[in-house]
């Protein structure tokens, strides 16, 4: 199948507030990515032009070396490169065969250019997070 | 969208990549190659996409191939981007059957968007869409294999170098074994073979991937080239210049008493 489930994709935050037709466009641009037992999928301080959403399979998440949790079916992670290019925030390893659908950065970029709506939803989604982080902030 | 064609038709650069029109330059010649088809950067985008026809377009191409099959990348969007990336991108070796060829081509295009080749693509100041083509041959299982330049990388002497070890040629290209070592001159005269230490060999398996094997002890250190094939290498070396130009990297193989021409490089290293 080409592309990405939608309700797999309506489940991400980034996406939640598309639209079905939106939401449409950006599932189109998904390719599934296979990973080994025993892979590294993410290197934590690496560059990064994709995101992952897991279809299938577990990935352990570790930062500096410590481990900081597990990755399942439905689980997501990458989404911050998708925007700014950065480095990988955490090592992500395939504990078992890995299956997921990955994103772009070159493919989502293009998208979310030429469609305004789409954009303005990632926009607002950013600037949530960006008001979350500073009530939390001290 | 532009597809999938025979290696002699690949002439394009920009659609298939330099690796798939180096190796059309050499069927169009009549060097010996083993069977193969490129495909363009676009219809790997599609396959890696999942797109059904784009998948059915490859297989259909590539059914007449002799299995097992070698999928290569053929990076097509910078000069030299063949070198640039040969650590990066992706080699398949021994894709079991045509079936297996969509899942091959996609890896490959995730090699190229993995996050190994997108950190290089940021210190090389390369940051922008990778785009791939893809070589898919058939597969030899070598007796002995290995590499020649066509002048002495080291010296840079006007002699044949060639270093050479049974099985497919990935063990001398890896480093895996100390490879039997010749000079040949242009004349043809055998000027130096100094053997190696050969200890094992990569075999295709029939499932799929490749596994080492170990070498019977007498013939690791057994020269695997003889005069005959040394004629033939020269007589190949020749020809690749004439097609290609002087300084050449080649990687070759022997199987079934037949001289095949795998891959041509010009010659990067000092001395040349």
């Amino acid at each position: 199948m080409a592309g990405a489930p939608l309700d797999a994709i309506r489940r991400v935050p980034l996406f939640a507030e598309l639209s079905d037709a939106e939401l449409e466009q950006v599932a189109r641009l998904f390719k599934q990515r296979g990973f080994p037992a025993g892979e590294t999928v993410a290197k934590e301080g690496s560059g990064g032009a994709a995101f992952y959403l897991i279809d299938s399979g577990e990935a352990a998440v570790t930062l500096a070396g410590n481990p900081r949790g597990t990755l399942g079916p439905g689980d997501y992670f990458g989404e911050i490169a998708l925007i700014d290019e950065g480095a990988r925030s955490a090592t992500i390893t395939a504990t078992t065969d890995l299956s997921c659908y990955g994103l772009t950065f070159w493919d989502f970029r293009p998208l979310v250019q030429e469609n305004a709506a789409i954009c303005w939803k990632l926009l607002q989604f950013m600037v949530g997070r960006l008001r979350a982080a500073e009530r939390q902030s001290p | 969208m532009t597809g999938v064609v025979t290696l002699a038709e690949a002439r394009d650069d920009s659609i298939f990549g330099s690796k798939a029109v180096g190796l059309g330059d050499a069927a169009r010649e009549g060097l010996p190659l083993p069977p193969g088809v490129a495909l363009s950067g676009d219809i790997v985008e599609a396959v890696a996409s999942g797109e059904e026809g784009a998948i059915e377009q490859v297989v259909r191409l590539a059914r007449d191939l002799p299995l097992p099959l070698a999928v290569r990348s053929s990076a097509v969007d910078e000069d030299g981007a063949d070198a640039s990336f040969a650590g990066q991108h992706l080699t398949l070796l021994n894709v079991p059957s045509c079936d297996a060829l969509g899942d091959a081509v996609r890896e490959i295009w995730w090699s190229a968007n993995s996050d190994s080749a997108i950190t290089y693509r940021q210190r090389v100041g390369l940051f922008r869409r990778p785009s791939v083509g893809v070589v898919v041959q058939s597969l030899l299982d070598p007796d002995c294999a290995g590499v020649m330049f066509t002048r002495n990388p080291v010296t840079g002497d006007d002699e044949l170098m060639i270093e050479a070890s049974w099985g497919l040629g990935e063990a001398v290209v890896a480093g895996m074994v100390i490879p039997d070592n010749f000079r040949v001159a242009r004349s043809g005269e055998v000027l130096d073979r100094t053997p190696g230490l050969k200890r094992i060999r990569i075999r295709s398996l029939p499932e799929g991937g490749t596994r080492e094997e170990d070498v019977p002890a007498d013939q690791a250190e057994a020269l695997c080239l003889d005069d005959a094939q040394l004629a033939d290498l020269s007589r190949l070396a020749d020809r690749c210049e004439e097609v290609y130009g002087a300084a050449r990297d080649i990687e070759f193989a022997f199987a079934g008493g037949n001289l095949y021409l795998l891959q041509c490089r010009a010659v990067t290293r000092a001395g040349v």
